[in-house]
């Protein structure tokens, strides 16, 4: 099929078409809604792109998205810096934070081990992790991985890892969601549920 | 549109992310070879069969036929996957095996051995662990696939006598005068033995030693030389042994 569109419309739908969950029917419906709509809408989509794209780097400690050399969280003074909370993806803190469970400081590994896909330790962000215990006097690190086989593949070989530090290493309990039903859950994690069950405390 | 539904066995080989929530998964099926299918929502927290899906489970599935790719509706566990995920030693022997497992499976082509051979060495993995399940599975595999390594007689000159090299180019062990490849060890061949005559059971009782170590570095070596391609797995868990 030839390009049907003027090389201008044709350049927009293939780069929109580049971004993830987007195919070639949604690229198309993006590209004509942004034809039609005022040109500072899109003058504004434009800049927040690109101000995001240039203001935005990894925080230099923790390798969540920053502004600055750190982040807001590893510039906030009254976090417990002796608690790091490791997930694999900043969106991850985003998660976490929302629970209001947590005030230690994060570590973004940027990713999960894979060995399939040729991912190991070198390409996370793991070492910058064992830097940080001694200086930050670190007394617990906790596993916040993603509770499928990658997650869980990289929240133990981190636990070995760290076993000659001394530090105390914890990971996420994994158990049934709430407003979940029993009847449907799968039974490794009902298994888990009863495996970490606890006392009820009135 | 009619689908058409079947129901098979099937382990999990591997998963892709696919869009917003949904996954691809690779299945190694007991009757119809290996098949890519849809999983829809297994990402979600709340989804029915998510966890059943993870890479290594052992599951009966309902799968619906598509075009491309069939798709997963309904997907019940034969057994659990708790001891498999509970060590990272099992968890990465678990993985070799489903990476060589992938390698030769070939898709919509029945292959019930190769089935049974992977839910077996799952099931020694989870049952007892040992560091020769993984080069056991990979001597069975190229058996299984008509090239087994010749290990009584040298494959140069047919010399009985000391057997002191490994090579698979030439397709199994070589005495002092002909010597190529790597050099192999009498405790070594003696494991290589027991695994491919007859006495896996006897092998996968050895402790690990040096032999062993050996014993998988061969059979790694020698599967690579067949897939012609490298195996991720095992060069990244070696390292880790040694980190």
């Amino acid at each position: 099929m030839a390009n049907v569109y003027t090389p201008p419309v044709q350049t927009l739908i293939d780069e929109l078409g580049r971004l993830p969950g987007v195919g070639p029917k949604s690229a198309q419906r993006i590209a004509f809604h942004l034809l039609k709509i005022p040109a500072e809408d899109v003058a504004r989509l434009a800049m927040a792109i690109t101000d995001a794209k240039a203001r935005v780097r990894f925080c230099a400690r923790c390798w969540n998205v920053a502004e600055q050399e750190l982040c807001p969280i590893c510039l906030d003074d009254r976090r417990d810096s002796s608690i790091i909370c490791v997930v694999e993806e900043s969106r991850d803190i985003v998660a976490v934070e929302k629970t209001g469970e947590f005030r230690g400081r994060y570590h973004v590994l940027l990713g999960a081990m894979n060995p399939l896909e040729g991912i190991g330790p070198e390409q996370l962000k793991v070492k910058e992790l064992f830097a940080r215990i001694e200086p930050e006097q670190v007394q617990e690190v906790i596993l916040c991985t993603n509770p499928n086989t990658e997650g869980e593949v990289t929240a133990m070989y981190i636990a070995r890892m760290m076993k000659p530090f001394g530090v105390k290493v914890t990971r996420i309990a994994s158990g049934l969601p709430v407003g979940g039903d029993l009847e449907y859950a799968d039974e490794l994690t009902l298994g888990r549920a009863l495996e970490g069950r606890r006392d009820i405390t009135n | 549109m009619a689908s058409h539904l079947y129901r098979d066995t099937a382990v999990v080989l591997r998963t892709y992310k696919l869009g917003e929530a949904d996954r691809i998964v690779v299945l190694l099926t007991e009757a119809h070879g290996k098949v890519r299918a849809v999983a829809k929502g297994v990402r979600k927290t709340k989804s029915k069969f998510g966890a059943r899906l993870e890479p290594m489970s052992h599951v009966h599935l309902l799968l619906s036929q598509g075009r491309d790719l069939d798709v997963v509706s309904q997907a019940e566990s034969v057994e659990s996957l708790a001891p498999l995920v509970a060590d990272l030693d099992h968890l990465t022997a678990g993985i070799a095996v489903l990476e060589a497992a992938d390698q030769m499976a070939l898709e919509r082509e029945p292959n019930p051995g190769l089935y049974r051979m992977v839910v077996g060495a799952l099931r020694t993995i989870a049952a007892r662990g040992g560091s020769l399940v993984v080069p056991a599975f990979y001597w069975k595999l190229l058996a299984a696939d008509g090239v087994r390594p010749e290990l009584d007689v040298c494959v140069r000159c047919g010399e009985a006598g000391p057997l002191v090299a490994f090579d698979m180019l030439h397709g199994g062990v070589l005495c002092r005068t002909c010597r190529s490849g790597a050099p192999l060890s009498e405790g070594a061949l003696e494991i290589m033995r027991m695994i491919l005559g007859g006495r896996l059971n006897d092998a996968l009782n050895t402790p690990p030693s040096r032999e062993t170590h050996e014993v998988m570095a061969h059979a790694t070596r020698s599967l690579e030389h067949h897939i012609e391609r490298r195996l991720r797995t095992v060069a990244m868990f070696e390292r880790a042994e040694l980190g």
